[in-house]
């Protein structure tokens, strides 16, 4: 026994007085109990949301809306160097519910809504004294702005989609399981954070270091749109109108601004996707995406092409100055000095300041600007009270700019029939590449989508193209969700 | 703890006056008579190699006496002549002599049995005989191949161990599967214990460099290992608990020998080249098939749109991109050994340089390393040792893609443009840069250091009683280094990338075991218990900048680039706090048990799941022993079964992975940087090991004397609770969930056979191998059947690695359009198109749904086969290898069969469909750049391969004179292969668990003609 004593124990007791514990802590890594402590954690949180409007990749503020969701319309396919089958699936109007990009809708849009969820669950328990009153309603009602957009654009492909306002607890079936909602509901939803959103600072008012942030125009200016979507012409209108008033926003006197880093965050922008190139982030790809790929030295894709069918480029007057914003005919290569032609081309994110390397264009991507709001309230006030003096007004503003002859001097009586189809033109030419036509034509119904798709050619496009169906592998994973009946047997 | 510091100065002081007194009463004996004084050497009767520390005994005394260093004994006795001597020596059998005069030399036979063999196992050693585990041991030949790290030589060396190349690339990577793969995300890689030291060989990288990474293996010198000994079943593994579940390779070290010291240099020389070439069109052939491609675009445009006849007939056979990259490259090793001893004190001391030149321009690899092995006995109770390696290697990596490119970069390209520069790219639409620009341009080199090592001191507290404390550590750093120049394509919109990363891992071991061992009449017991921890801890930390003005400082002045990247740091720990325990008991080496225990508790795991028991218990009979057997068969020398069942682990899954961490993401606000932090995953506290069940039954005989030894070992085992990323729905905010759930199971057969053909003066043995394993997938999580992953499935009911894809069904012919045209998935059919059979019945083709599985990457049969020749002083070993019924992804034929003229094509493009040839199974040019994963592409990927022949021949004595030995040798790796598959080499795929057996872009191996000398002074 005593041999135990004085030899084996002391070698057992090195182990008993193990230097290291069993419990993880990373160094370099932070844990969600331990975060969300105060303002500036708070503030993190938030950011993180804004990040989800293009996280990596393919994301959606980042291309996914372009290459997920409007090569399915008129003006846009997949060109010769979108070599990936799902994407030239929707471009040709044969995806399915097992579509990867159109999984990516769904997937980047409830990420981005759990960022917002977490941020605005958490931000509300963090005790006085670690943030101030003002700084925990901003934040709150930012993320609120942000969960806003990310739900407009789910009920908008998808129609009925599961409302979540909350982080999942745990990993359990009732956490994880959530059941579909009304589309109605969901703009409920919608329309409840946006008014919520509606009480955040003035556009002018965040210090330089601030600009980007969801404004209390921007939240109006989108619930403006919600409004549109819904038909709900009179608020529609009267939230248009309450934007246009407030005098915050004006056009750019040359579209060109719109699109120039000079000017970025201008005063016709309300709410942009703001890129930066060549700063360890993620330039704007579209850069890339739609720049010739044969032009030496420039290096790009051209994987986002114009669907000539569609005429999108000939439907533009020789005076029009958005022309030439908009798409590029010919370009010099900056290696052999040459001058290249080529088909029309998109260009609004064209970066001159990254040659050769587009994905890392520093354009930022307008998500609602003034020239649309004035259409907004152009079309609004037409649906309510037909072609007046003050619609006619709103949709030249918006034509004056581009140096095209004022409708009012072209077509003075139009019924309120054509004058919408007028606005929905100009709505065309003025967002090219903003990812507004396809929300565009299925605001229109099955029938226009469809007679418009096949006037283009793609005669594969059906009545059940105007939404996305919910993505195969969310019914697979989740019992409590159906699939959407447009796309049941179809 | 003081109190107990105190002891061992004291028992040091025990133990050396104890051993000052037996010195001196030694001096004190007074003088016997003598009547005989008889010196003598005892030799190996084959090498005629001097044989230190064998036991002289004359017979019927109790006499005896050790040989010294030059196999040189002495007897002064009062015996008479003639007299007997027994002579005994480990590995010999026994010898009796009659002694008539002063002087003699004897000849020892080699044993025939191994059974005698000392094997590895966890925590100590045991005599083969008195296993009752699965352990295969590997030594000899097989481990002198010419290879950058050990685990290479493992190829056919053992049943049960299914090695698979993941690159050509030297110094590069295996993948090794013990009784197959269980987990589907963890890992499955074996646990390596060497010198005592456990190590998972996880191939990390700081992520500046691309490519295949450097096996971290490849640090060790495969020439300082004396023996592999791998442990299979539950019976041997479960005494490394939660990392045995994927088997426990032991390597062991050379030591010195007792009294005779060795100094002796080994150089070896070799050429490597690529085994085939992967045909692709040459120039005409390929300009044809591009005039084709667009001619069915355009057709107005004409049937020359992209070369004239004139053009076509000038272009020749262009260039072929794998003469220029790929090149015959000289591989040498150098080995310099100092070894000796005394009887209380052993050295081992070798300095190694490797270098090998990969078989692809700008690849090489190379090693610098030392090692110390040092065993003292400084007290007869204490036993003490070190064994120290160093070393650094630096790898030029090929970087990734590489291979790719070299098949598809279009033969009508030159390498250079008119001017001398390079061509930047693949000049057609599918944009890639030129690869042999690549090659030469780009800067991607790793650089690692590497201190390996582990230190113990076992003292003897009673006779039987040992206690042993061991400390290791593992601290490696690995640099890399990365540059782009601006004149290459990839470099062009960066204008010069560089890149600098460092990987630093420190690793602590603590062992500490009291064994005792008792032998009483029949009963024969073995007890081990211990206390061990161990702690990891890495770093990462990569920075990088861009836009230089001069290519010139390379990745060597980041501060001037324009754009500096956004460095990267993180670092990771984790820590395993075990408990363990073994029991064996014998009963008159009749009757065998063995059970054993380890608790481990590891800081990966969730807060409610730290802890997990891993027992096991095995039983053997050694029916051979029994004294009825003797009667029952004359042949049979040996027969023992066994059994055994037990529970492992494995808790390969990373760290930190049941916490909800956060990562940064960064916006931007006024053109200003903001940070934000967004969760990585939701929290799961019930993380915890999977757990593999194994049950394990094994017969081993040995016929006529042993010269015909048979092992035959059957098991199953079923592994749970998989560490699986379990889809869940993304309206969580997350794709997925780390979870234990679903289980695989493994099962399978295991043959070894050992036989001694000839012995005598000519010696001629075989040892072969052949196993065989089934993998099934019993469960997935949440239900699941099965999903998807690429071009893979995994499915409950079949094996991991089974290949989903399309069935192809001919060649739509002309005519066909309207009745078959809707089976090609193409909008608009063309005669020539591919068809595919319509897998779901619902009347059309299409590749989403028109699935199944094609085959599986799991072979049905892994074979080794090794004879071995000696005669005089020539030795010869034959060692074939082989894999039989897998089946490979031949990735980089999927490419090659596009046919759309934007690259190049495989060389079945000239028998494709043409009007004029309407071929049923080879598709027209068309541009069409979707590739549909098809059976097409699955082949078959069994080989047999003559893997390693070496002739060697040691100089006779009356040569080398006072030289004690000199060898010469020649060998041949991959001399020959025979296998249907048609891309480089069957050998060579990728090795990760849910997607093994693909070859897309992998570098191939090469073979080897190596020339050697090894001189022993």
């Amino acid at each position: 026994m005593h041999i135990t004593k004085r030899y084996i124990l002391p070698v057992l007791l090195l182990g008993l007085s193990a230097c290291s514990s069993l419990d993880e802590q990373p160094v370099s890594q932070l844990v969600t109990q331990e975060f969300y402590k105060d303002g500036a954690q708070a503030d993190a949180a938030v950011v993180a949301t804004y990040r989800k409007l293009y996280e990596t990749g393919q994301s959606l503020y980042n291309s996914l809306f372009q290459i997920g969701v409007e090569m399915a319309t008129d003006d846009y396919e997949a060109g010769p160097r979108a070599r990936n089958a799902h994407v030239r699936a929707i471009s040709g109007l044969t995806h399915d519910a097992s579509n990867d990009r159109m999984e990516q809708l769904w997937r980047q849009s409830y990420d981005a809504i759990n960022a917002a969820n977490i941020a605005i669950d958490r931000i509300a328990v963090i005790p006085d004294g670690k943030i101030t009153a003002v700084l925990q309603a901003r934040l709150t009602n930012e993320a609120k702005f942000l969960r806003a957009l990310h739900y407009f654009n789910l009920v908008r492909w998808f129609g009925d989609v599961p409302i979540v306002l909350h982080e999942p607890k745990d990993l359990s079936p009732e956490a994880l399981y959530v059941t579909k909602s009304p589309a109605a509901a969901v703009y409920q939803q919608i329309i409840t954070d946006l008014q919520a959103a509606e009480n955040l600072p003035a556009p002018g008012v965040y210090g330089k270091n601030d600009i980007g942030r969801a404004t209390s125009g921007a939240a109006k200016s989108l619930l403006a749109k919600v409004y549109l979507t819904k038909e709900d012409w009179a608020n529609a209108a009267a939230k248009s109108k309450e934007v246009i008033d407030a005098k915050w926003y004006a056009l750019f006197d040359d579209y060109a601004d719109v699109f120039n880093t000079a000017t970025k965050n201008g005063k016709e922008h309300i709410f942009s996707a703001q890129f930066l190139g060549n700063a360890g982030y993620q330039g704007n790809s579209l850069g890339s995406r739609s720049a010739p790929n044969e032009v030496p030295g420039i290096n790009g894709d051209y994987a986002d092409a114009l669907h000539k069918q569609g005429k999108l480029y000939e439907s533009f007057s020789s005076t029009d100055t958005r022309k030439a914003v908009t798409f590029i005919t010919e370009m010099v290569s900056p290696v052999d000095g040459k001058t290249y032609t080529f088909e029309p081309h998109l260009h609004k994110y064209y970066d001159p300041a990254a040659t050769g390397n587009q994905g890392q264009s520093s354009k930022n991507l307008p998500i609602i600007r003034y020239a649309e709001v004035l259409l907004i309230y152009a079309e609004a006030v037409n649906e309510l009270q037909g072609p007046t003096a003050a619609a006619y007004e709103a949709i030249d503003e918006v034509r004056e700019r581009a140096h095209i002859t004022k409708l009012k001097d072209v077509a003075p009586a139009l019924s309120a029939a054509n004058f919408r189809d007028s606005v929905f033109q100009e709505r065309r030419k003025e967002l090219v590449y903003e990812y507004q036509r396809w929300f565009d034509l299925v605001r229109r119904g099955p029938d226009y989508y469809v007679r418009t798709l096949h006037a283009a050619g793609k005669t594969l496009a059906a009545p059940k193209h105007i939404r996305f169906p919910t993505p195969q592998r969310e019914l697979n994973l989740n019992p409590n969700l159906k699939q959407d009946p447009l796309w049941i047997n179809n | 703890m003081p109190r107990h510091r105190h002891a061992w100065p004291v028992l040091f002081t025990a133990v050396f006056s104890l051993l000052l007194l037996a010195a001196i009463s030694g001096n004190a004996q007074t003088q016997p008579l003598i009547n005989s004084r008889l010196t003598g050497r005892i030799v190996d009767a084959k090498t005629r190699e001097p044989l230190p520390g064998a036991t002289v005994q004359i017979k019927g005394t109790t006499h005896g006496v050790l040989t010294d260093g030059e196999g040189r004994f002495a007897f002064v006795t009062g015996q008479p002549f003639p007299y007997t001597l027994i002579i005994t020596s480990l590995g010999y059998r026994k010898a009796e002599v009659i002694v008539e005069n002063g002087q003699i030399e004897i000849p020892l036979e080699p044993a025939q049995s191994q059974l005698n063999d000392v094997v590895v196992i966890g925590y100590g050693t045991q005599k083969k005989s008195d296993l009752t585990g699965a352990i295969a041991s590997v030594s000899g030949p097989l481990l002198k191949q010419p290879v950058s790290s050990f685990d290479q030589a493992l190829k056919g060396a053992a049943p049960g161990v299914q090695v698979t190349q993941t690159s050509g690339q030297p110094g590069g990577g295996v993948s090794i599967r013990i009784r197959g793969g269980a987990s589907i995300q963890g890992g499955n890689e074996p646990l390596y214990v060497i010198d005592g030291f456990p190590v998972y060989n996880n191939a990390v990288t700081a992520g500046t460099i691309t490519g295949t990474p450097v096996n971290p293996l490849s640090g060790i010198n495969p020439s300082d290992i004396e023996s592999i000994d791998i442990l299979k079943d539950a019976s041997a593994t479960a005494i490394y608990g939660s990392r045995g579940a994927n088997g426990v390779v032991i390597i062991t070290t050379k030591k010195g020998r007792a009294d005779r010291s060795t100094l002796s240099y080994e150089g070896t020389y070799g050429v490597q080249s690529l085994r085939k070439k992967v045909d692709v069109l040459n120039g005409r052939d390929f300009a044809k098939l591009r005039n084709d491609v667009l001619y069915d675009v355009t057709p107005a445009k004409g049937k020359f749109q992209y070369l004239t006849q004139q053009q076509i007939d000038s272009v020749g056979n262009g260039t072929d991109w794998q003469d220029a990259a790929f090149r015959s490259a000289p591989q040498q090793n150098h080995q310099l050994t100092l070894s000796g001893g005394t009887a209380k004190t052993r050295y081992y001391l070798s300095g190694n340089y490797f270098r090998q030149d990969g078989i692809i321009r700008n690849t090489d690899f190379n090693r610098l390393g030392i090692r110390a092995n040092i065993d003292a006995q400084p007290f007869d109770r204490l036993k003490t040792g070190v064994n120290i390696t160093a070393s650094r290697s630096d790898a030029n990596v090929a970087p990734s893609g590489i291979v790719s490119s070299l098949l598809f970069m279009p033969p009508t390209a030159t390498i250079y443009e008119a001017d001398g520069s390079y061509t930047l790219r693949n000049p057609f639409e599918n944009i890639f840069a030129n690869p042999i620009a690549s090659i030469n341009e780009t800067k991607n080199k790793a650089t690692t250091n590497r201190f390996f090592g582990t230190a113990f001191a076992d003292f003897k507290v009673l006779e039987g009683l040992q206690v042993k404390v061991l400390f290791g550590t593992d601290v490696n750093n690995t640099q890399e280094k990365y540059y782009i120049p601006a004149t290459i394509y990839e470099g062009l919109p960066t204008k010069g990338n560089a890149g600098r990363g460092e990987y630093t891992s420190y690793s602590w071991l603590n062992e500490n075991t009291v064994s005792y061992s008792r032998r009483s009449g029949q009963h024969s017991f073995d007890v081990l218990g211990g206390f061990t921890q161990q702690e990891f801890s890495s770093d990462v930390v990569r920075t990088g900048a861009q836009q230089f003005v001069s290519d010139a400082l390379s990745y060597n002045s980041l501060q001037s680039g324009a754009t500096l990247l956004r460095p990267w740091s993180e670092a990771s720990k984790w820590v395993l706090h075990s408990w363990l325990g073994r029991v064996n008991y014998n009963f008159d080496s009749r009757y065998y048990f063995t059970a054993s225990i380890r608790a481990d508790g590891s800081s990966r795991f969730g807060k409610g799941n730290k802890w997990g028991y891993f027992p096991s218990a095995a039983a053997s009979w050694r029916v051979s022993n029994e004294p009825f057997f003797k009667n029952l068969s004359r042949n049979i020398s040996d027969l023992k079964v066994r059994a055994s069942f037990g529970t492992t682990g494995n808790l390969e899954i990373g760290e930190y992975q049941s916490l909800a961490t956060l990562y940064s993401l960064t916006y931007l606000f006024g053109g200003t940087t903001a940070t934000g932090f967004a969760p990585s995953r939701l929290p799961n506290d019930k993380l915890g090991w999977e757990t593999t069940v194994q049950y394990n039954a094994g017969i081993d005989i040995g016929f006529f004397d042993n010269r015909l030894s048979v092992s035959l070992d059957a098991y199953q085992k079923k592994t749970r609770d998989l560490l699986l990323s379990v889809e869940i729905p993304w309206t969580s905010g997350q794709t997925s969930s780390l979870q234990n759930f679903g289980s695989v199971s493994n099962k399978g057969l295991e043959l070894a056979v050992s036989s001694k053909n000839f012995l005598g003066e000519f010696t001629w043995t075989t040892d072969a191998n052949a196993s065989i394993n089934r993998n099934e997938v019993l469960s997935l999580g949440n239900g699941a059947r099965s999903y998807i992953s690429g071009s893979y499935i995994i499915q409950v009911g079949k094996p991991l690695g089974s290949f989903y894809g399309t069935v192809t069904d001919g060649i739509l012919q002309t005519g066909e359009e309207h009745t078959k045209g809707k089976f090609t998935g193409s909008a608009a059919p063309k005669p020539g198109d591919r068809l595919y059979k319509d897998i779901n019945g619902d009347g059309t083709f299409t590749t989403a749904a028109d699935r199944t599985i094609i085959g599986d990457a799991q072979p049905d049969v892994i074979l080794g086969l090794s004879n071995n020749f000696s005669w005089k002083g020539f030795a010869l070993s034959v060692f074939f290898q082989g894999s039989l019924g897998n089946q490979i992804l031949n990735g980089n034929l999927q490419s090659l069969e596009l046919f759309t003229g934007q690259q190049n094509a495989a060389g079945s493009a000239r028998d494709r469909w043409t009007p004029e040839n309407p071929s049923q199974t080879i598709p027209r040019a068309k541009l069409d750049p979707a590739p549909v994963f098809s059976d097409r592409f699955i082949e078959d990927g069994s080989f047999i391969r003559l893997k390693n022949v070496s002739l060697s021949y040691t100089l006779p004595k009356h040569i080398t004179g006072k030289i004690s030995s000199i060898q010469l040798y020649v060998s041949a790796q991959n001399l020959a292969t025979w296998t249907n598959y048609t891309g480089f080499d069957p050998e060579v795929t990728s090795g990760s668990n849910v997607s093994p057996g693909t070859d897309q872009g992998i570098y191939p191996v090469s073979r080897t003609f190596t020339g050697g000398l090894k001189i022993s002074l």
